[in-house]
């Protein structure tokens, strides 16, 4: 068969037709059926060295893809566990914001405390605590507790809470709740709360401007009695 | 030919572990926005998780550790909150129900606000919700407190489910 230089391999079309299966079997990653179907030929020619060879490779290929996979399984395990995370620090920045209720002091001597979130028997109590100790503390004349961000609250919680404003009364300071919503309002007059020594202005924009007329009335007052007493002198 | 759809009994929801004070927040906000998606009205949402607040806040208090499982039986129309833990049992859970009292009987007004609460917080859950009940376990306890869907409400979840639309 071989003429001049030139040899040529003889080979069934059925080997031929195996090699191109194998090939589009590892055109889609499948490589065991790919391999099996390369090593069906018992031959050995100049044809099954090309079989051999393409075994080599595909199965180099099938373990390179399959390191491959498992990496990329990993990043994908860590991504997730990522996004665990950070779905866990963002709720408790939640609970971080509505679990602490600032006291803020806006002016000298009056102290405000915005609330928001879930109000419960529990952060009732807790925020009574704080607000009166800060009152003392901060020798303030007036608190506002601002519940604007608030609509609904079991009865015997909105009671405590009234009763935490007449209590900022007792130790000598005003306490102006501002931000009632009709819920709430709702629920006080239900239980029949008593309301008497608990100013309610409609927001915390008007419980300050009431401070602000109210001082500066004092401050022109003090002015006149100090301008009486020098006009002898005068 | 309507095909009973199995799926609308199918229960939706949440878990929650309760240890510290932040998860009661956790537990409490996602509860409520667990609720909204659910199809529950703003305020009872909110009601509902006035509700997981308390329970979840008495676990930190007592129950040393638990969650808070919220479900949602959208056949039966209710969001059921059970509030598991492992603390020791409730001595009288009708008392314990009661403003102003513990599981044994009233509170001393002089020890209320050194103990951190108002001895209010179970008469709270008993108000806002529709229905509570009280089981022991092996090594701890269980409450259930249920809200009952109002017309219109869980339809939301019913549709996404397949089920059927009045």
């Amino acid at each position: 068969m071989a003429q001049s230089g030139e040899s040529h391999v003889k080979v069934t079309s059925e080997r031929l037709q195996s090699v191109i299966e194998a090939l589009s079997y590892a055109s889609v990653d499948e490589f065991d059926s790919c391999l099996e179907l390369l090593q069906r030929s018992t031959e050995k020619d100049e044809f099954s060295e090309l079989e051999t060879a393409f075994s080599i490779f595909v199965r180099e290929l099938g373990e390179a893809k399959s390191e491959l996979n498992r990496t990329l399984a990993k990043q994908e395990a860590i991504n997730r566990e990522l996004e665990g995370k950070l779905e866990t620090i963002e709720m408790q920045q939640a609970a971080i914001r509505e679990l602490s209720t600032p006291i803020i002091e806006v002016w000298a001597g009056v102290l405000c405390l915005p609330v928001v979130g879930v109000v419960d028997s529990q952060r009732s109590a807790e925020m009574t605590e704080t607000l009166l100790e800060t009152i003392v503390a901060k020798q303030a004349r007036m608190a506002i507790v601002d519940i604007t961000g608030i609509d609904v609250m079991d009865t015997k919680t909105a009671d405590h809470f009234i009763k935490m404003a007449r209590a900022v009364r007792l130790l000598g300071a005003e306490c102006i709740v501002s931000g009632i919503n009709p819920g709430i309002a709702q629920t006080l007059t239900h239980i029949g709360v008593d309301l008497t020594g608990v100013r309610t202005l409609r927001s915390l924009r008007d419980a300050l401007q009431l401070y602000l007329k109210e001082t500066e009335q004092l401050v022109v007052q003090q002015h006149s009695a100090v301008a009486r007493s020098r006009v002898p002198e005068v | 030919m309507v095909q009973e759809p199995r799926e609308t009994a199918v229960v939706r929801g949440g878990e929650f572990p309760i240890r510290k004070r932040s998860d009661v927040v956790v537990a409490s906000s996602q509860a409520g926005r667990l609720a909204r998606s659910f199809g529950i009205g703003p305020r009872r949402a909110k009601e509902l998780a006035i509700v997981v607040s308390e329970l979840a806040s008495n676990i930190v208090k007592h129950g040393v550790r638990g969650a808070i499982v919220l479900t949602l039986d959208a056949r039966r129309g209710e969001v059921a909150i059970e509030a598991r833990d492992v603390g020791p049992p409730i001595h009288d859970f009708e008392v314990a129900m009661t403003d102003g009292c513990d599981d044994r009987g009233p509170i001393d007004p002089a020890l209320l606000l050194r103990r951190g609460g108002l001895g209010t917080g179970l008469g709270a859950v008993a108000r806002l919700a529709d229905r509570v009940e009280y089981r022991e376990q092996e090594g701890g306890k269980t409450i259930t407190a249920w809200f009952v869907l109002n017309a219109g409400e869980g339809l939301r979840v019913r549709d996404q489910m397949g089920g059927d639309c009045p």
